[in-house]
Order: C-alpha cells, then structure tokens, then sequence
C-alpha cells in the first residue's frame, strides 16, 4: 500500500486540473490512484513547462538505478563517439547536391529502419480508439497501416478523436547530445509510396530553443493514388505551410533547413476505417523547378 | 449547493451538450430536471425540420433567451439530421444572434473580448463548418459582421477560413467530383479511373457476367486493362500460373470501393555480356545512316506495370467482390483479346473471404456511425 501510495503522491505533482471546480475531487489520492486515463496538462497561456505537453511516457527512477543504466549505455555512446571522430577525421562534407539525384534519409529495406520511428494514436492516451502499427509489408517495404476511429470517448473532457502518427526519432550524438538534420542543400521532399487513396499529413518539426517553438510543425498534404503501384511523391519545401499544434499560423515563415528535429506522416482524414500507407522510402532532392526561398503565403 | 449547480450549469456549456431547454420540474415531494429537446421529437430528420426547429426557436421568445445553448445544442445535432455540409444551414444558425448588440463601441469593449460566449460560440460553429469542410461565402461575412463588427474574434476566425480553405480545396492531382454517385458500380468506375491513371492507356470495360453462361452471379465487373498489359500478359511463361489478388481496398474520400488484380511472373532479367569498349568487331563504321550497337529495347522493368512483386496484368472491381464473379472476370478477359488465358492456370489468393462473410472489427466500444463499406 505505501509503494502505490508513494507512486500516486508523485503522479499528483504533475496534474494539471480540467476545472477549478473539479480541483478537490482530483486530489483524493484514491480517484487518482484507480484513475484509468492519465489527464494530461490542458493549457498553459505564458509557457510551455516540458517539450511534451504534459504526455509524460517515461517513468520515474531513482538515482541508483538512474546510474545504473548510465553504465550500461556507456559503451554504445563510446562507440559511437568513436565512429563520429572517424567521420570527422576521414569523411569530407557534402557541399552540392545533384539535381535530379535523391539522398535518401530513410531506405525501409530492412527491418531495422523502422526502429528509427515510433507511432503514436489516441488510444495510446486514452482519447479515442485508433490503432496503428508500423511494421514490414510482404512486398519488404514500410507499411505504416491501421484502423482510424473518430469517435470520442464519453469522458466529457474529450471533443474530436481520430488520429495516428509515426515520427522519426530524434537524431542525436553521441552522450545523447541532440541533433538536428541539415537539409539546407536541398529544396525538395521525396518519398515513394504505395497507398489507398487517403490522405495523409507529412510533418516536418522544426523544434527550436524556446518554448514557443516546439510544436512547430510544417505540414502538407501527401494525395495517395491508391491501388497497387508505387508513386513518387515530391513535394518542395516551399509548400509546407506552418502550424502550432495543429493550428495554422497567420505569418508563415520559412523552414530551418538546418534544424529539421524530426520526420512524420499521420493519419487523421476523419474516415473510420483501415488504413494502409507504403513507404519504400524517404529522402530529399534538389530541384531547379521550385523557388526554395519563397513561403508558401507569399507565393 | 449554489456552488454544484454553477458547476452543473458551466459544464453544460463547456461540452456540446444535448439539452435545449432545462426547467425544474417541482412536485410535492422532490425536485428534477426535466429536459425538452425540439430535435428529439420530429419524427423526420432532414433539413426542413432542423430548419424548422430553428425557425420555431427564433418565433417562441422575442429576447431568444438562451440561444447560445440552443446553438451548441444544434450543432451537436448536425449528423443526426444529415446536414453537416449545408452551408444555409449553418447561416441560419448564425442569424438566430441578434444582429448589433454584440458590436464593441469603444476600444476597451473591443480589446477585451466583447461578449466572450458568444463570440466562442460562433467561433465554434465556424469551427464545425471548417471541420466539415464546408467553406463559408461573403454572405455569412456580413452576417458575422452584423453581429459581431470587425474586431470580433468570429471575424477573425472567418478570415483565416477564407484564405486558407481556397488553397487547400482543389490541391488534390486526382480529381474527384464534389458529390460521389450513389451507385456502386459508377464508384466502383472512378475508382478503377483513379487507379489506372498511371498509364493513360488504359482501356477501361464494364461488362456483365451474364455473358458467361457458366457464372453464377449475375452483376457486373468494372475491368481495365491498358495494350501494354495485354501484351504483357501474352509474354507469360505458360506453364507458371498467375495469380489473383485481392480484395485491397481504395478510398474515395468516404467511400470504399475493393478491387482485385492479376498479378503475373516479372520479365526474366536481361543479359547483356557485350563489352560495350570492345572495337576489334565492329560491323559498320559510324556516320553511315542505321543502327550501331543493339536494336532491342531495355528489357528490365520498362513499364510501371512491373512492380517489385511482380507484372500487374489487369485490375478489376466486381458487384459481388465473390470467387465466382471473379472466375467469370478471367473468362471475359480471355473472350476479350486475352486468348492465353485459355492455356495458363489462374490461382486464386484472396486474403479474406470474400463477401460472403463479414468480418467485425474488434473495437472496444459500440459504433456509432454505419461504416460505409462498398464492393
């Protein structure tokens, strides 16, 4: 009993209160303890207090066992530090892009790709009852596939549900310094994909320093054919309009080719059903055709 | 107990709740609430009666007491009666608030949000239409304008619909009409369209399996079939079979049209051991008109219908999606200009059942809407 009482004295802390009126009853360590949905934090007007938005997914460990897992993950980082001095030392930046020729960010020819991304829908949390998985197809592509569900859980709290995502991890350095991609050669997204005639939202986040910059995210439409060939979708830069958390911004401005965190596509048409999406794989290209400067509002 | 009821009062505004009109209903012996929702009980739901509900709304009461409950309460009834996507219907919505009073008429009115619930309320309404994809007209401008003046926040919200919604409404290459038909089979038609698009070649047939005297489902298939894939069909290894696969299944915007494909054997790789740098043989001297070097085309996956997992001959939808329509689909394709489906061996792969046997998704809650599953 005092390890779940400890346990919800912690959780406690990081609750954020729908309503004011609903403030005592949140409180009872008992409700919360037996709460089945995590109610995360709503709205905060000045400052943003973690990158997540109140969608804490890792636990809580102690000290001991914090330092533990440090020890154990010294010889990766260490490896990979020495492989970063190598291609410091050895490897010449790439400094022109051809036109015409796609750099692939991501190639899902084998399986170990897909540990790049995680997938995200809204029963993760207790919002809705999508599901999706991202996994290899039988053609040994990508297959991000799934079933969208719009409708809402009765917990009064909820309005919309229907949405499933994948993300790239966030790219790091070794000793678990964050990095960012730098696609400042190019001007042009490509992907190839197979799909089922949805639509589906390519994201491209540009996480900056500040707080009001973490949910920046650029967004287009990715239009799938549907059936079974493969397209090649590009799409330039300059199209991607901004958004913060889902909402468009009145001022538009241009992506920080050189701080793109991370990689998406979601699901969220607003269509009940299944879903399929392809994806033999991800990179960028140079093309003469597009204008890499201009904003999409400007245009 | 003042403080539940304020509670209870601002939690019904804050969710679309379903109660028009809440009275306390008193007896002798206890007090409760009784609920008196016009939507319920007309016996019709289409847009006349919600019109006419709205209508009923604006004649009972000249002060319109409540008419911002009585919107959300509306809108949260919009699927019911069918009409989400009816822009008239969200302009009488928006003319059931009184027209002036809302105006700010000096700068701190203006800047501190001048009858905030009301203004959130038209805003979520315009919200609904957005989410609907219902894009608004200078008609309801001047109404908003009417209602709230130039600084509300409605305004605003209607502006940013205005420049975004234009831009994003016809972005999709293929094009769709803004009402799909009813029937299957013209779905089923633009959907075989759409897929097909690749190779402008393509010679969409209907045709019905009547002709075939063997077949027992009497419907119809949607075939496509371009000349590149009758010719790549006629290369096919006779003795290795192809394959049918299927139901994969096509979305066009809500509906859901499943179609089948005949898969065959990719193209043996071709072989080139020339060395192109060796001259010691060389048949005719360059400047003299013909050809130098080989005349044969590049073997290896010239046409976008040879795929990674194998040659796609033929893409078809059928009434029945059935194994009986489908085998009467093979029949067709030989009759028409396929003769060597006679004298190869068609397998059937199907990842489901086909039709006969629904299938339920395991979901933990009950749907609420009807899927809308076509085949």
């Amino acid at each position: 009993m005092s390890i779940i009482f400890n346990k919800t004295l912690k959780t406690v802390i990081y609750f954020r209160h729908y309503s004011v009126l609903c403030k005592r009853l949140d409180n009872s360590p008992l409700l919360s303890c037996f709460a089945q949905s995590f109610i995360p934090v709503n709205r905060s007007l000045f400052w943003e207090k973690e990158r997540k938005g109140g969608y804490r997914s890792q636990e809580n460990v102690s000290y001991i066992e914090h330092m533990k897992n440090g020890y154990k993950e010294l010889k990766v980082e260490l490896k990979l530090f020495a492989k970063e001095m190598k291609e410091f030392l050895e490897a010449d930046p790439l400094l022109i892009a051809r036109p015409g020729e796609t750099d692939l960010l991501w190639c899902f020819n084998e399986p170990t790709v897909l540990d790049n991304f995680v997938t995200t829908c809204d029963s993760d949390h207790n919002e809705g009852f999508s599901t999706c998985h991202f996994d290899m197809s039988p053609a040994g592509r990508a297959n991000f596939h799934g079933y969208l569900d719009t409708r809402v859980p009765k917990d009064g709290r909820i309005k919309k549900a229907g949405y499933c995502a994948i993300r790239s991890k966030r790219v790091r350095k070794s000793f678990k310094r964050g990095s960012t991609y730098n696609w400042s050669l190019y001007n042009t997204l490509v992907l190839k994909v197979r799909g089922d005639g949805r639509s589906y939202l390519l994201n491209i986040s540009c996480e900056g320093y500040y707080d009001i910059t973490w949910n920046d995210i650029y967004h287009y439409v990715l239009y799938t054919r549907g059936g079974p060939y493969w397209q090649i979708a590009k799409i330039p830069f300059s199209k991607f309009v901004l958004g913060s958390k889902g909402r468009l911004q009145d001022r538009q401005s241009r992506m920080r080719f050189d701080k793109v965190t991370h990689f998406g596509v979601s699901c969220g048409d607003k269509i009940n059903g299944p879903f399929n999406l392809e994806i033999e794989y991800v990179g960028d290209d140079v093309s003469t055709d597009y204008p890499k400067t201009v904003v999409f509002g400007n245009s | 107990m003042a403080l539940k009821m304020l509670g209870n009062m601002l939690r019904t505004t804050r969710t679309t709740s379903s109660l028009v009109v809440t009275r306390w209903k008193s007896s002798n012996t206890e007090k409760k609430l009784t609920v008196y929702d016009p939507y319920v009980t007309k016996p019709q739901k289409n847009k006349e009666t919600y019109l006419e509900v709205i209508r009923m709304f604006e004649g009972q009461d000249i002060r319109r007491r409540g008419h911002v409950e009585f919107i959300y309460a509306s809108l949260a009834r919009m699927k019911e009666f069918g009409v989400e996507k009816d822009l008239e219907v969200y302009k009488a919505l928006v003319d059931v608030l009184p027209k002036g009073k809302f105006i700010p008429t000096n700068i701190f009115q203006a800047e501190f949000l001048h009858y905030p619930k009301q203004q959130q309320c038209a805003v979520d309404l315009l919200e609904q239409m957005e989410d609907n994809s219902v894009m608004p007209d200078s008609e309801m401008e001047e109404m908003l304008m009417n209602i709230f003046g130039r600084r509300g926040i409605p305004l605003r919200k209607f502006w940013r619909m205005m420049y975004w919604m234009p831009k994003f409404k016809n972005l999709s290459p293929w094009y769709l009409p803004e009402h799909l038909p009813n029937d299957t089979m013209e779905l089923a038609m633009l959907a075989i369209q759409r897929i097909t698009s690749v190779d402008p070649d393509t010679k969409i047939s209907i045709w019905q399996t009547e002709e075939i005297e063997a077949s027992l489902d009497k419907t119809w298939i949607v075939s496509a079939q371009s000349r590149m894939q009758q010719v790549l069909l006629e290369e096919q290894p006779p003795d290795e079979p192809l394959a049918i696969k299927g139901p994969y299944s096509v979305y066009l915007r809500d509906q859901v049209v499943t179609y089948f494909i005949l898969l065959g054997k990719i193209r043996p790789e071709h072989k080139d051991d020339k060395d192109l740098d060796d001259v010691s043989n060389i048949e005719k001297p360059p400047g003299i008109p013909g050809f130098i070097g080989k005349t044969t085309l590049p073997a290896v996956k010239c046409t976008v219908h040879e795929q990674d997992d194998g040659t796609i001959v033929a893409v078809c939808a059928t009434g029945t999606s059935s194994r009986d329509s489908l085998l009467s689909w093979i029949r067709l394709l030989e009759k028409y200009g396929n003769p060597v489906l006679s004298d190869i061996p068609v397998i059937f792969t199907l990842i489901a059942p086909p039709a006969d046997i629904a299938i339920q998704e395991t979901q933990p809650a009950v749907t609420d809407d009807k899927e809308t599953t076509k085949s």
